[in-house]
């Protein structure tokens, strides 16, 4: 049984305070359902979508077989076209993309976000940052659990803020929280 | 009980609980009652019963009236409208959960009454030690 810690999270109440209770908060979570996070959310009226996309990493350009991260990211992401992601939870998703495959992911979720709409996301202050190999889960609103990955996502290759902020597109980075480790706590906000 | 080697294709409607310890490809329609899903049990259908509890595998759309629980030895390939959803420690889930704890009636706290989160008020980069 994988270690279970608790990280609190001064940004992760940000998320939820414009949510009204008696309206359905549609969520994009990136990664493994996890127990504690499917229990929080069990308090508000929501639509889920749990899509791991870090078991399909490497997500890259592949010439030979004709397959661009664009490509890649429509067959992950099967949603109904009407749907609308209130909350994106992209944990540390981005410090396993390329520029080009953050470009292409969010190119992808554009139709399925509307203006405010709210992003979760982990990122580095010095690209020297130790790779954190963790699952990320919702135990409380200020309080992230943390559970060990048996395997290691590949591609590890964090950006620097300045090239984060430059592919984010649509997004604008609307605070952010230094934490351990170099580590940086994103609140992304969708323009 | 469906018993381990037994395979149904088609639909299974009633008014009893049901136990499937084998294999299912169709509907499950038993509106009112639990349906369970053994460690051995599969399941290629669409579900729809009072409470549903996944101790084995199930692929298809499931729509719990009252509750659906993925235990431990769950795996789960579809979505999920239910008011309540317990996943357990090393359940696998694949898909959607629609949920309105409200349909679920009293007990739970809603979402008006969590700790309430602080207004977002600076806009911009604000990088802060922690």
């Amino acid at each position: 049984m994988p270690k279970i810690t608790t990280q609190t999270s001064k940004l992760l109440p940000y998320l939820f305070q414009h949510l009204d209770a008696e309206q359905t908060v549609t969520v994009f979570h990136v990664g493994s359902a996890l127990p504690e996070t499917v229990d929080f959310f069990s308090n508000y009226r929501c639509k889920l979508y749990f899509i791991d996309v870090f078991s399909a990493l490497p997500i890259v350009s592949d010439e030979e077989a004709g397959s661009t991260p664009a490509q890649q990211f429509q067959e992950l992401l099967h949603v109904p076209a009407d749907t609308v992601f209130d909350v994106c939870l992209f944990w540390d998703l981005f410090n396993f993309l390329d520029a080009e495959s953050i470009k292409a992911l969010l190119a992808v979720l554009h139709p399925h976000l509307r203006k405010g709409s709210l992003a979760h996301a982990f990122s580095v202050h010095n690209r020297n940052a130790p790779q954190q190999n963790n699952f990320y889960g919702i135990q409380q609103i200020d309080a992230l659990s943390v559970r060990g990955r048996q395997t290691p996502p590949p591609c590890y290759a964090p950006h620097s803020q300045r090239e984060l902020t430059a592919v984010l597109d649509g997004f604008h980075v609307e605070r952010s929280v230094l934490l351990p480790d170099s580590r940086l706590e994103l609140l992304l906000l969708k323009l | 009980m469906i018993g381990p080697s037994i395979v149904i294709k088609g639909e299974v409607t009633g008014e009893e609980d049901l136990l499937i310890q084998g294999r299912v490809e169709g509907k499950i329609n038993l509106n009112g009652n639990q349906v369970s899903i053994g460690e051995s049990g599969e399941v290629y259908a669409d579900i729809k019963a009072k409470v549903i509890q996944i101790n084995g595998k199930v692929t298809g759309d499931i729509n719990g009236h009252e509750k659906v629980i993925i235990s431990k030895s769950g795996n789960v390939h579809g979505n999920i409208i239910a008011p309540r959803v317990t996943l357990e420690d090393g359940a696998m889930f694949k898909g959607s959960i629609d949920m309105d704890p409200a349909e679920a009636g009293a007990g739970r706290t809603p979402a008006a009454a969590q700790p309430s989160a602080p207004q977002l008020k600076a806009s911009g980069l604000d990088l802060k030690s922690v």
